[in-house]
């Protein structure tokens, strides 16, 4: 069965990239550009792991949303990978490392660019974490 | 008796002292009970929706959240930029249910929580609907007879509102003025923008904007400029000089803000309303009272 | 959901979150260029604008001065007879251009913001004599006689603080920022 991922984000050209390299992978890729549609879509559908912007809308709603997810049953085991630019686009606000939020159960954070290699990596990696905990709660 | 949780705003504790002490005096004439709100911090005016909005409504909600754990159900700021950010977070915080559990998760962290319960007013809304113009009448000992004021609403204390009374040709500001024995004037500017923080981002284009707004008075022979808002009154009060420096013009207008008007009509001494710190004297103003 | 997303859309994301998705309403009558006060000192008026984003003119969008001269007056949002909230729409091109760092070279406005909000951060309040150096900046020698003649003017009056102000409970403050934007310690 294809592995399928949720995109979200509202960079149309880093979207258009990710994707491709996704898909050249042989993963299934949906995109939402804002927050709202992508939440409708990941109650619609499952989808095997979530990448997610955190800067879109008003202001940083990927936090917002991640807290969402985790609050969601159904959702809260989803693995998230946040890709973000937040240190290039406001970090002048704290001048520090943008902080893991660690809302969900399993996620990592990376920082804009993304290196495909390095993607597809933690990609497979946060895959292979989740599919592996999964297990131990059938056990 | 009702207490108002008062929000002052950074702007009245530097430029706009005299605002922040007539304020006071005339609440306290009129029997008005403004309580500070402990440890508010700056509403980000309009600096802050640029950056992040989410970052906007939780500053501005950290103060609302304050005032409610105070008990008190009014909120009243001098400021039209702080007003409006106030209204409109409140609103926000009452319309958006997962806007007010994000902002609530994060003022957690500061040990509040924001219900977006308060009645958000401008100073000069609490003035005429909850003491009344009567009233406020009543107790004036020095009518400003003979005064020529141009009632200056400037922007946010009705924009973007849309319920308010009238937002192209309000007239509270002038029954209020009529209510302290000046005359009003029909002054069409009253709800031209003075460019606000474009005197700082754009100078050019603010002094451009000022210098409409003081040349119509001219044309009115008014005495003095009457405002609503530190940031109004900074930009024709304190820029008055680079707008005759910019522009060839000899611009000498008093600028003040409607409680200081308000505390002269009233009997209260020049020296507490904070008259004697413009740059452009207000002295004129006090012969039509004593 | 899944196609390529237009500029129009992109912006509408931007504002998308409380104000709907306004732009495409736009009747291009023009309102609210014949009400801006500040148009003069625009490259493109307000009208203009929303054209060139329903086109999809990115790059034109991107480099005008528009959105940085706008005053934040409401009197466009309020006589749209399409409803379209103008003057947020600015706000959200203003968020849009400082997220992606992509702005006409020289303005003002997006330092001054930057300044504005970092000090805020960092104090929980506003000071502003700290805003003037922004500015002095960027004007020049003859922008800072000018402005040293009024703030020494200001300061005599009592009117100018000599120390900024800074709440009390600051370290709490800035952990209930911190559960907005995830950016790390202050360094």
């Amino acid at each position: 069965m294809n592995t399928k991922i949720m995109m979200i984000d509202d960079d149309p050209d880093f979207v258009a990239g990710i994707k491709s390299i996704l898909e050249k992978a042989d993963y299934s890729v949906n995109v939402a550009y804002n927050p709202k549609d992508g939440f409708q879509a990941l109650q619609a559908e499952h989808y095997d792991l979530l990448l997610l912007d955190i800067m879109m809308g008003r202001g940083a709603e990927g936090v917002a949303l991640a807290r969402k997810i985790r609050k969601d049953p159904k959702l809260k085991e989803m693995p998230v990978l946040i890709i973000t630019g937040i240190r290039e686009q406001i970090a002048f606000l704290f001048p520090g490392q943008a902080v893991h939020p660690h809302f969900v159960e399993t996620d990592e954070l990376v920082e804009k660019p993304v290196e495909p290699k390095f993607l597809l990596e933690k990609v497979s990696a946060l895959l292979r974490l989740a599919e592996e905990k999964k297990s131990k709660v059938q056990e | 008796m009702k207490q108002y949780a008062y929000y002052p705003g950074c702007s009245l504790e530097s430029l706009a002292t005299s605002y922040n002490l007539s304020t006071l005096e005339v609440a306290q004439k009129l029997g008005v009970d403004l309580k500070e709100i402990k440890d508010w911090n700056c509403c980000g005016a309009t600096a802050y929706f640029p950056v992040d909005e989410l970052l906007a409504h939780t500053l501005v909600a950290r103060n609302l959240a304050l005032a409610e754990k105070d008990g008190l159900s009014d909120f009243v700021a001098p400021c039209s930029a702080c007003y409006k950010n106030a209204y409109f977070t409140n609103s926000y915080l009452k319309k958006d249910a997962d806007l007010a559990e994000h902002i609530n998760y994060a003022l957690e962290a500061d040990g509040l929580h924001v219900n977006g319960t308060m009645k958000i007013r401008h100073l000069i809304e609490v003035f005429i609907e909850d003491v009344g113009l009567d009233e406020i009448e009543k107790k004036i000992t020095h009518p400003l007879k003979g005064l020529r004021v141009a009632p200056y609403y400037g922007c946010q204390l009705l924009r973007p509102r849309k319920d308010h009374e009238n937002v192209e040709n309000p007239q509270f500001f002038e029954n209020l003025l009529s209510a302290l024995g000046a005359e009003s004037l029909d002054y069409p500017s009253k709800t031209r923008c003075c460019g606000g923080s474009l005197i700082v981002t754009n100078r050019k284009a603010a002094l451009d904007m000022v210098q409409i707004l003081l040349q119509d008075a001219v044309n009115r022979k008014a005495d003095v400029i009457a405002t609503t808002c530190p940031m109004c009154n900074v930009n024709l009060e304190v820029y008055q000089n680079q707008v005759n420096r910019e522009f060839g013009t000899q611009y000498s207008i008093p600028v003040m803000y409607f409680t200081q008007l308000m505390g002269v009509a009233l009997g209260i001494k020049p020296g507490k309303l904070g008259i004697g710190k413009e740059l452009v004297s207000g002295e004129p103003v006090l012969a039509f009272a004593y | 959901m899944d196609t390529e997303l237009s500029f129009n859309d992109e912006i509408a994301n931007v504002m998308y979150a409380t104000h709907g998705n306004p732009i495409k309403d736009c009747l291009q009558c023009g309102t609210c260029s014949g009400t801006c006060p500040a148009v003069e000192f625009m490259d493109h008026t307000p009208r203009v604008i929303i054209g060139l984003i329903r086109a999809g003119y990115k790059d034109e969008v991107l480099a005008s001065n528009t959105f940085w001269s706008c005053a934040s007056c409401y009197h466009c949002s309020v006589r749209c007879p399409a409803g379209i909230d103008i003057a947020d729409m600015m706000y959200a091109l203003k968020r849009y251009s400082m997220w992606k760092g992509q702005h006409q070279e020289g303005l003002i406005g997006p330092v001054f913001s930057e300044s504005f909000v970092k000090m805020i951060v960092n104090s929980g309040r506003s000071f502003e004599p700290l805003l003037a150096p922004t500015y002095i900046f960027k004007n020049g020698p003859q922008g800072l006689v000018q402005e040293a003649q009024t703030a020494t003017g200001l300061m005599l009056k009592g009117r100018m603080p000599l120390l900024p102000k800074k709440i009390k409970g600051l370290k709490k403050f800035q952990n209930m920022v911190r559960r907005i934007i995830p950016i790390g310690e202050p360094s």
